[in-house]
């Protein structure tokens, strides 16, 4: 059965939102910073066996400081987020409690996964006392520039999607 | 001609698009790119993929802003307005993408700019971190530094004063040289942590200020001549003979300045000046120079000489000389001023605000040293030492013996003070301030609130490896009468004892 799922990728601007679905997409990386403006959509399909495959559309949002400021009609029907932050700029993950509730607002019981991003930038020890200081759980710390749990993060994505379809 | 102008621009501006509600297209004008009849949106843009699940069930209308349709040869931003109508998809998409990119080259300029203030902050952060760390670190160490140091220089004078062939003499003087070097150098690391962590305070008495232009004279007279140097100091005869003012710091400002002179000229002259910029009411500028014939600094280290740990070339010796001026000189409000030229020599010089006593501090202080000779040789003390550092407290037991007028008993536990005061009278107590079971300062405490009076007035010398004022201030608070900070040598603690038995 063919399944398409729609996944909005959000955070604060510069955490790598574009980055990584290049990374998972193309299998690219560039270390140009082009600020994404609106949405840009592309789509990728997970083949999980010859008969099974789930096509992620994925919609890259302009990133913002103020999560509470995404444009609606963006966020309709989707069925996955994922909510991206820079581990190298705590601006980006200080206040995720107060971002994730204002995302909440926006869409219910749409299912967030929270993503640290450009782990090669800090010491892994350092980091997990940093986030644990700030009380902050995470489901995945990702690099988008080495390729570091990229695709674990997508694929996982899309199968919980795909059994809860 | 305006119906042309409205349909050329309608035609590169606009494409409208009617679907069904699975989103297979059923006409479309070709405008801004082709759309065949009976495909199905979504292959042409993943955009209109998931058409059907934004809309849902109960949707009419929706806009949709800042959308990007283009490919990686063309760009196209568009805004896309759906109306779900009679079970199908009107669609209008709005060609917008010379507006979006002049909004998108704005967007850059400003979260660049964001990062890159959030990136400096952040290192700012970390490198005060670091310092703060580094000052800690400092302190804590040459605070842990004093004690041996106090106990190699105690055992020093007391080995000086017995019996000694010339070579076990001139050894010893060699020992004494390095371990006053060792205490300078400590003072100085610790001065330096201590500017840095804002700890240090200045602490202004008045002193006669010809004596301290002699002292330095003669200082340096020598140490110039046994490098080959000739040294000069000049000051006018206008400044007054008293000064107010922190003299230590004053003297290790100009003794750093001096230093660093001597220890960059290879030959020539050293010249210590010296001016009365300004006088009024009892408030006094003066300037200080030291001019040098030596290496100079070249324009590009000027800026960064005042730093710690930096230092001109490969001369021995720490370089922690200039920060400490830089620091202390911040403290009294003036400033470290330097002009150079490389191979020529350097000048450096500042303005310092002081002031003098309008009458003559002469009349009021006697000279104390004849006094205090006299006290002394009438009759034996007891002294109580309350010390539990094994090698402080020979030193200090060795310093009492040797000075021949003291009766001396020693304990090691703040508790058994109590006992020993009640049960036999001193005349003077000396106590380390860190003991176990009980702190010096609660010790004194509870000695000041005793009911008998020969008790209550028992003076007490504090020996402390601390030397924060407000430490020190508190210490007296609870009733010390003088406090010692460690190192200090056997004649300041014997000048302290005897002052306060007069
Ligand atoms: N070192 C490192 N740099 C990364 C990583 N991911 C992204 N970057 C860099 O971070 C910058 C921003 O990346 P983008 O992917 O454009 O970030 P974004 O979240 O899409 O930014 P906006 O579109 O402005 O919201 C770029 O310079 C990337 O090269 C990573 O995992 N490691
Ligand atoms: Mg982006």
């Amino acid at each position: 059965m063919q399944i398409s799922k729609k996944v909005v990728v959000l955070g604060h601007f510069g955490v790598g939102k574009t980055s990584l679905i290049r990374r998972f997409v193309e299998d690219s990386f560039s270390d140009n910073y082009k600020v994404s403006i609106g949405v840009h959509i592309t789509k990728k399909t997970i083949e999980f066996s010859i008969d099974e495959s789930v096509t992620l559309i994925l919609w890259d949002l302009e990133g913002t400081d103020d999560i509470s400021q995404i444009r609606e009609s963006y966020l309709l029907g989707s069925h996955g987020i994922i909510f991206v932050f820079d581990v190298s700029r705590p601006t980006t993950f200080q206040n995720l409690g107060k971002d994730l509730i204002s995302l909440k607002e926006k869409t219910n019981e749409v299912p967030v996964k929270i993503v640290g991003n450009k782990s090669d930038l800090v010491d892994a020890k350092e980091l997990d006392q940093v986030l644990s200081e700030k009380n902050i759980s995470y489901d995945y710390i990702t690099s988008a520039k080495t390729g570091h749990k990229v695709n674990h993060l997508f694929e996982e994505l899309a199968k919980m999607l795909a059994i809860n379809a | 001609m305006l119906k042309e102008f409205r349909e050329y621009y309608k035609n590169n501006k606009f494409q409208f698009i009617l679907t069904d509600l699975e989103g297979s297209v059923i006409d479309s004008d070709q405008n801004l790119f082709r759309t065949e009849k009976g495909t199905a949106l979504g292959e042409i843009h993943p955009f209109f993929f998931s058409i059907s699940d934004i809309m849902g069930p109960n949707r009419e209308k929706t806009v949709f802003h800042c959308v990007q349709l283009g490919n990686s040869t063309e760009e196209l931003t568009v805004d896309i307005e759906i109306i779900k109508q009679n079970g199908q998809f009107l669609i209008a998409i709005e060609n917008l993408t010379e507006h979006y990119i002049s909004y998108q080259s704005i967007a850059q300029a400003r979260n660049e700019s964001i990062i890159d203030s959030e990136l400096i902050l952040l290192k700012n952060h970390d490198l005060e971190e670091r310092e703060r760390f580094k000052n800690e670190f400092i302190q804590n160490f040459s605070h842990e530094l004093r004690n041996p140091l106090t106990n190699i220089i105690a055992l020093t004078n007391i080995l000086q004063r017995s019996q000694l062939d010339e070579e076990q003499s001139n050894i010893l003087t060699v020992l004494k040289d390095s371990t006053s070097n060792l205490k300078l150098m400590l003072e100085d690391i610790l001065s330096l942590a201590m500017i840095s962590k804002g700890k240090l305070a200045l602490n202004p008495t008045v002193f006669n200020f010809k004596q301290l232009i002699e002292f330095l004279k003669l200082t340096y007279n020598t140490r110039a001549k046994e490098r080959g140097l000739i040294f000069t100091i000049t000051a006018d005869e206008s400044i007054p003979e008293y000064i107010e003012g922190d003299r230590l710091r004053l003297l290790q400002i100009l003794t750093n300045l001096c230093d660093n002179a001597i220890k960059y000229t290879p030959n020539g002259k050293i010249i210590l000046y010296a001016i009365q910029n300004q006088r009024r009411a009892n408030k006094v500028n003066l300037r200080f120079g030291v001019k040098d014939t030596g290496i100079g600094i070249p324009e590009e280290k000027l800026e960064t000489v005042l730093e710690s740990f930096e230092q001109l070339g490969n001369t021995e010796g720490v370089g922690l000389g200039l920060s400490i001026v830089k620091g202390l000189l911040s403290l009294m409000d003036s400033r470290i001023q330097i002009e150079s030229t490389s191979g020529k020599g350097s000048h450096f010089f500042f303005d310092v605000n002081l002031q003098f006593p309008l009458h003559d501090p002469n009349n009021e202080t006697p000279d104390k040293k004849s006094k205090n000779e006299v006290v002394q040789k009438q009759k034996k003390y007891r002294v109580l030492l309350v010390e539990d550092n094994e090698g402080v407290q020979t030193s200090l037991l060795k310093t009492l013996i040797d000075a021949g007028d003291f009766f001396i008993d020693l304990v090691s536990d703040g508790a058994l003070v109590m006992q020993e005061i009640v049960n036999k009278s001193y005349d003077i107590i000396l106590m380390d301030v860190n003991l176990p079971n009980i702190t010096g300062d609660q010790l004194a405490k509870v000695i000041r609130g005793f009911p008998f009076k020969n008790i209550k007035s028992i003076p007490i010398i504090g020996i402390t490896a601390n030397s924060y004022k407000a430490q020190i201030k508190a210490y007296k608070k609870a009733g010390m009468n003088v406090v010692l900070s460690k190192p200090f040598d056997d004649k300041e603690l014997l000048s302290n004892i005897y002052k306060l038995l007069k």
